[in-house]
């Protein structure tokens, strides 16, 4: 997968942008606070109609204007494809081949997009909900399905806590209503489990040979999910949801004194674990970095696998936070297959050899010459 | 600008219906000034008439201008079916099929905690009434196909399944007439969920 063309009207402190890309590696340089993330943004945004720092919309579109758009023309499967998302005080407007699609999971999964930045250092320090968030971002882009049913799954949720909320508050006493519920709200959280334990397999199956490669042999990477219910990972469907169903029934009274859903794949969490210790806890700073660099090469070669193409790689400021023997394995994985986004104030210290190929565009007041 | 009371008033009006913005509201207010005054009254009384004439019935709750409804009385419909639908205007949809012969229940709504809906708000405990007196055979629960319709047909056919009353839920899948290329993913797959043997 490649994007051929990228342009920006009206995003943060870019007013009119139109550059193309003609070479894999594209090494992105420029003072602090020039634009350079921005750039990436827009191209997270066009894969994932979200950016990765805010979830406040109007903060995209460059101030006193009304809109704000980025285009781009990718080329997957040797086709080329325009995608467009535009952003307006009326909403956003996602168009894959010049088509709006109306539901998120229509779009989704048109680009393919990896992307690697300072704050990805929270996937393995941060709270539970960064893990989750990982899961649902990655698996949502390989697999449209999964969006759907977290989407219905979250709605459900939300009327059950309503329900619970009530219960607590004995406005609300029909315990059926509540079993209803339960029942909605098992149908869509096993199909999330069970999915993302499969999608869990394959990380561990990429991830475990990367982070042995980046460490010399000298770490051994493992992954585990921690569910709110007691489950294996091989249990199929079926399975889950009597599990799930069992353990609602025990938890009944608990949840109404709460007034809150106490388990669910809104609760689940990911445990990563370096020769046996969990690196959250035990881990040094390089330790969970590289466990994070792990990951996202991991990911890399998992979108390969699923969808057949490379994604796209998106490196923000990671490269000068990297040991040369990681620096050069990092690029060593990516050399001329994947298309690569780098960001970086200067490109002095860095010989290696993908980087001497790469095109250099330069950034200054969001104005970008190459 | 300035409008005199009666117009403005009237302007006033017109905004409060769906789909009438504050534009359309001007040019239909002086579309009324020049209407012919027989017009304009006929206008005014079946505005009036609509909203005091028309009741929820007693028995399903289907909008109605006598007590019981047009459907409940027909006798030649049968009665042991029952079609639970959410709203007045889904009666209207199943009727212009002219392929049910049963009578309805109107639910007027579904169940939905988060607008602190629950089943007393909505019309279900008329329809547990009916089920005890009526020889009710079979209940199509024909809510909506979405959460909170499925929530609502699920809590329906919890408190009726133990009476022994058979209780169906419409089909959902595939629309007739259109090419299976342009399903969604979801759709297609509740489709295949509920393919049945030929």
């Amino acid at each position: 997968m490649l994007i051929e063309q990228l342009k920006l009207k009206n995003f943060r402190n870019y007013d009119d942008l139109n550059i193309t890309f003609h070479n894999k590696v594209n090494v992105i340089i420029g003072e602090n606070a020039q634009g350079k993330t921005n750039l990436m943004e827009a191209i997270y945004l066009l894969a994932f109609t979200k950016s990765h720092r805010t979830t406040r919309e109007k903060d995209l579109i460059q101030w006193d204007k009304s809109f704000a758009k980025v285009e781009g023309t990718i080329q997957k499967r040797n086709q080329s494809m325009p995608l467009e998302i535009t952003i307006s005080s009326k909403g956003k407007k996602a168009k894959w081949n010049r088509l709006e699609q109306k539901r998120l999971s229509d779009y989704i999964g048109a680009l393919n997009v990896v992307m690697f930045a300072p704050e990805d250092l929270t996937l393995v320090k941060g709270s539970p909900q960064n893990r989750r968030r990982f899961i649902d971002m990655e698996l949502g882009q390989i697999q449209p399905t999964y969006i759907y049913h977290l989407g219905q799954y979250q709605k459900i949720l939300k009327q059950r806590n309503h329900l619970l909320k009530q219960m607590q508050k004995r406005k609300q006493q029909d315990e059926t209503i509540l079993s209803v519920l339960t029942e909605q709200l098992i149908g869509h959280a096993a199909i999330i489990l069970e999915k993302r334990f499969n999608f869990l397999e394959l990380l561990r199956k990429w991830s475990t040979p990367v982070h042995s490669q980046i460490s010399r042999g000298e770490e051994k990477l493992e992954i585990e999910y921690k569910p709110t219910i007691e489950v294996l990972e091989t249990a199929n469907k079926e399975k889950i949801e009597t599990t799930y169903l069992q353990e609602f029934q025990k938890i009944k009274t608990k949840e109404i004194d709460r007034g809150t859903t106490l388990i669910g794949p809104h609760r689940d969490d990911l445990v990563f674990l370096i020769n046996g210790r969990d690196v959250q806890t035990y881990g040094s700073q390089g330790q969970q970095r590289t466990t994070a660099l792990s990951i996202k090469l991991a990911e890399i070669e998992l979108i390969k696998s699923e969808i057949h193409e490379y994604p796209i790689l998106l490196l923000d400021d990671v490269l000068s936070e990297l040991d040369d023997y990681r620096q050069s394995h990092l690029l060593n994985t990516i050399q001329g297959k994947v298309q690569t986004f780098v960001t970086t104030t200067s490109v002095d210290g860095i010989h290696h050899d993908t980087l001497q190929k790469a095109d250099l565009f330069h950034v200054h007041h969001g104005m970008v010459t190459n | 600008m300035y409008y005199p009371e009666p117009i403005s008033k009237l302007i006033d009006s017109f905004t409060k219906l769906p789909g009438i913005g504050p534009k359309t509201a001007v040019r239909l207010a002086f579309f009324v000034l020049n209407m012919k005054e027989d017009d304009v009254i006929e206008f005014a009384q079946a505005l009036v008439n609509a909203k005091r004439k028309l009741t929820h019935c007693s028995i399903c709750g289907h909008i109605t201008d006598q007590e019981p409804c047009a459907i409940c009385q027909d006798t030649s419909r049968d009665e042991s079916v029952i079609c639970v639908v959410q709203d007045s205007k889904d009666v209207i949809a199943m009727e212009k099929m002219k392929e049910f012969n049963g009578k309805y229940h109107v639910l007027n709504g579904a169940i939905s905690p988060m607008d602190g809906i629950g089943p007393e708000d909505i019309n279900v405990p008329s329809l547990l009434n009916r089920l005890k007196d009526e020889q009710v055979k079979e209940l199509i629960l024909a809510t909506n196909p979405n959460i909170e319709g499925e929530a609502t047909a699920m809590y329906i056919s919890r408190l009726v399944k133990p009476s022994g009353i058979k209780t169906t839920r419409i089909a959902h899948g595939l629309p007739v007439g259109g090419d299976l290329e342009y399903a969604d993913e979801v759709t297609l797959s509740k489709a295949l969920e509920g393919r049945r043997e030929l």
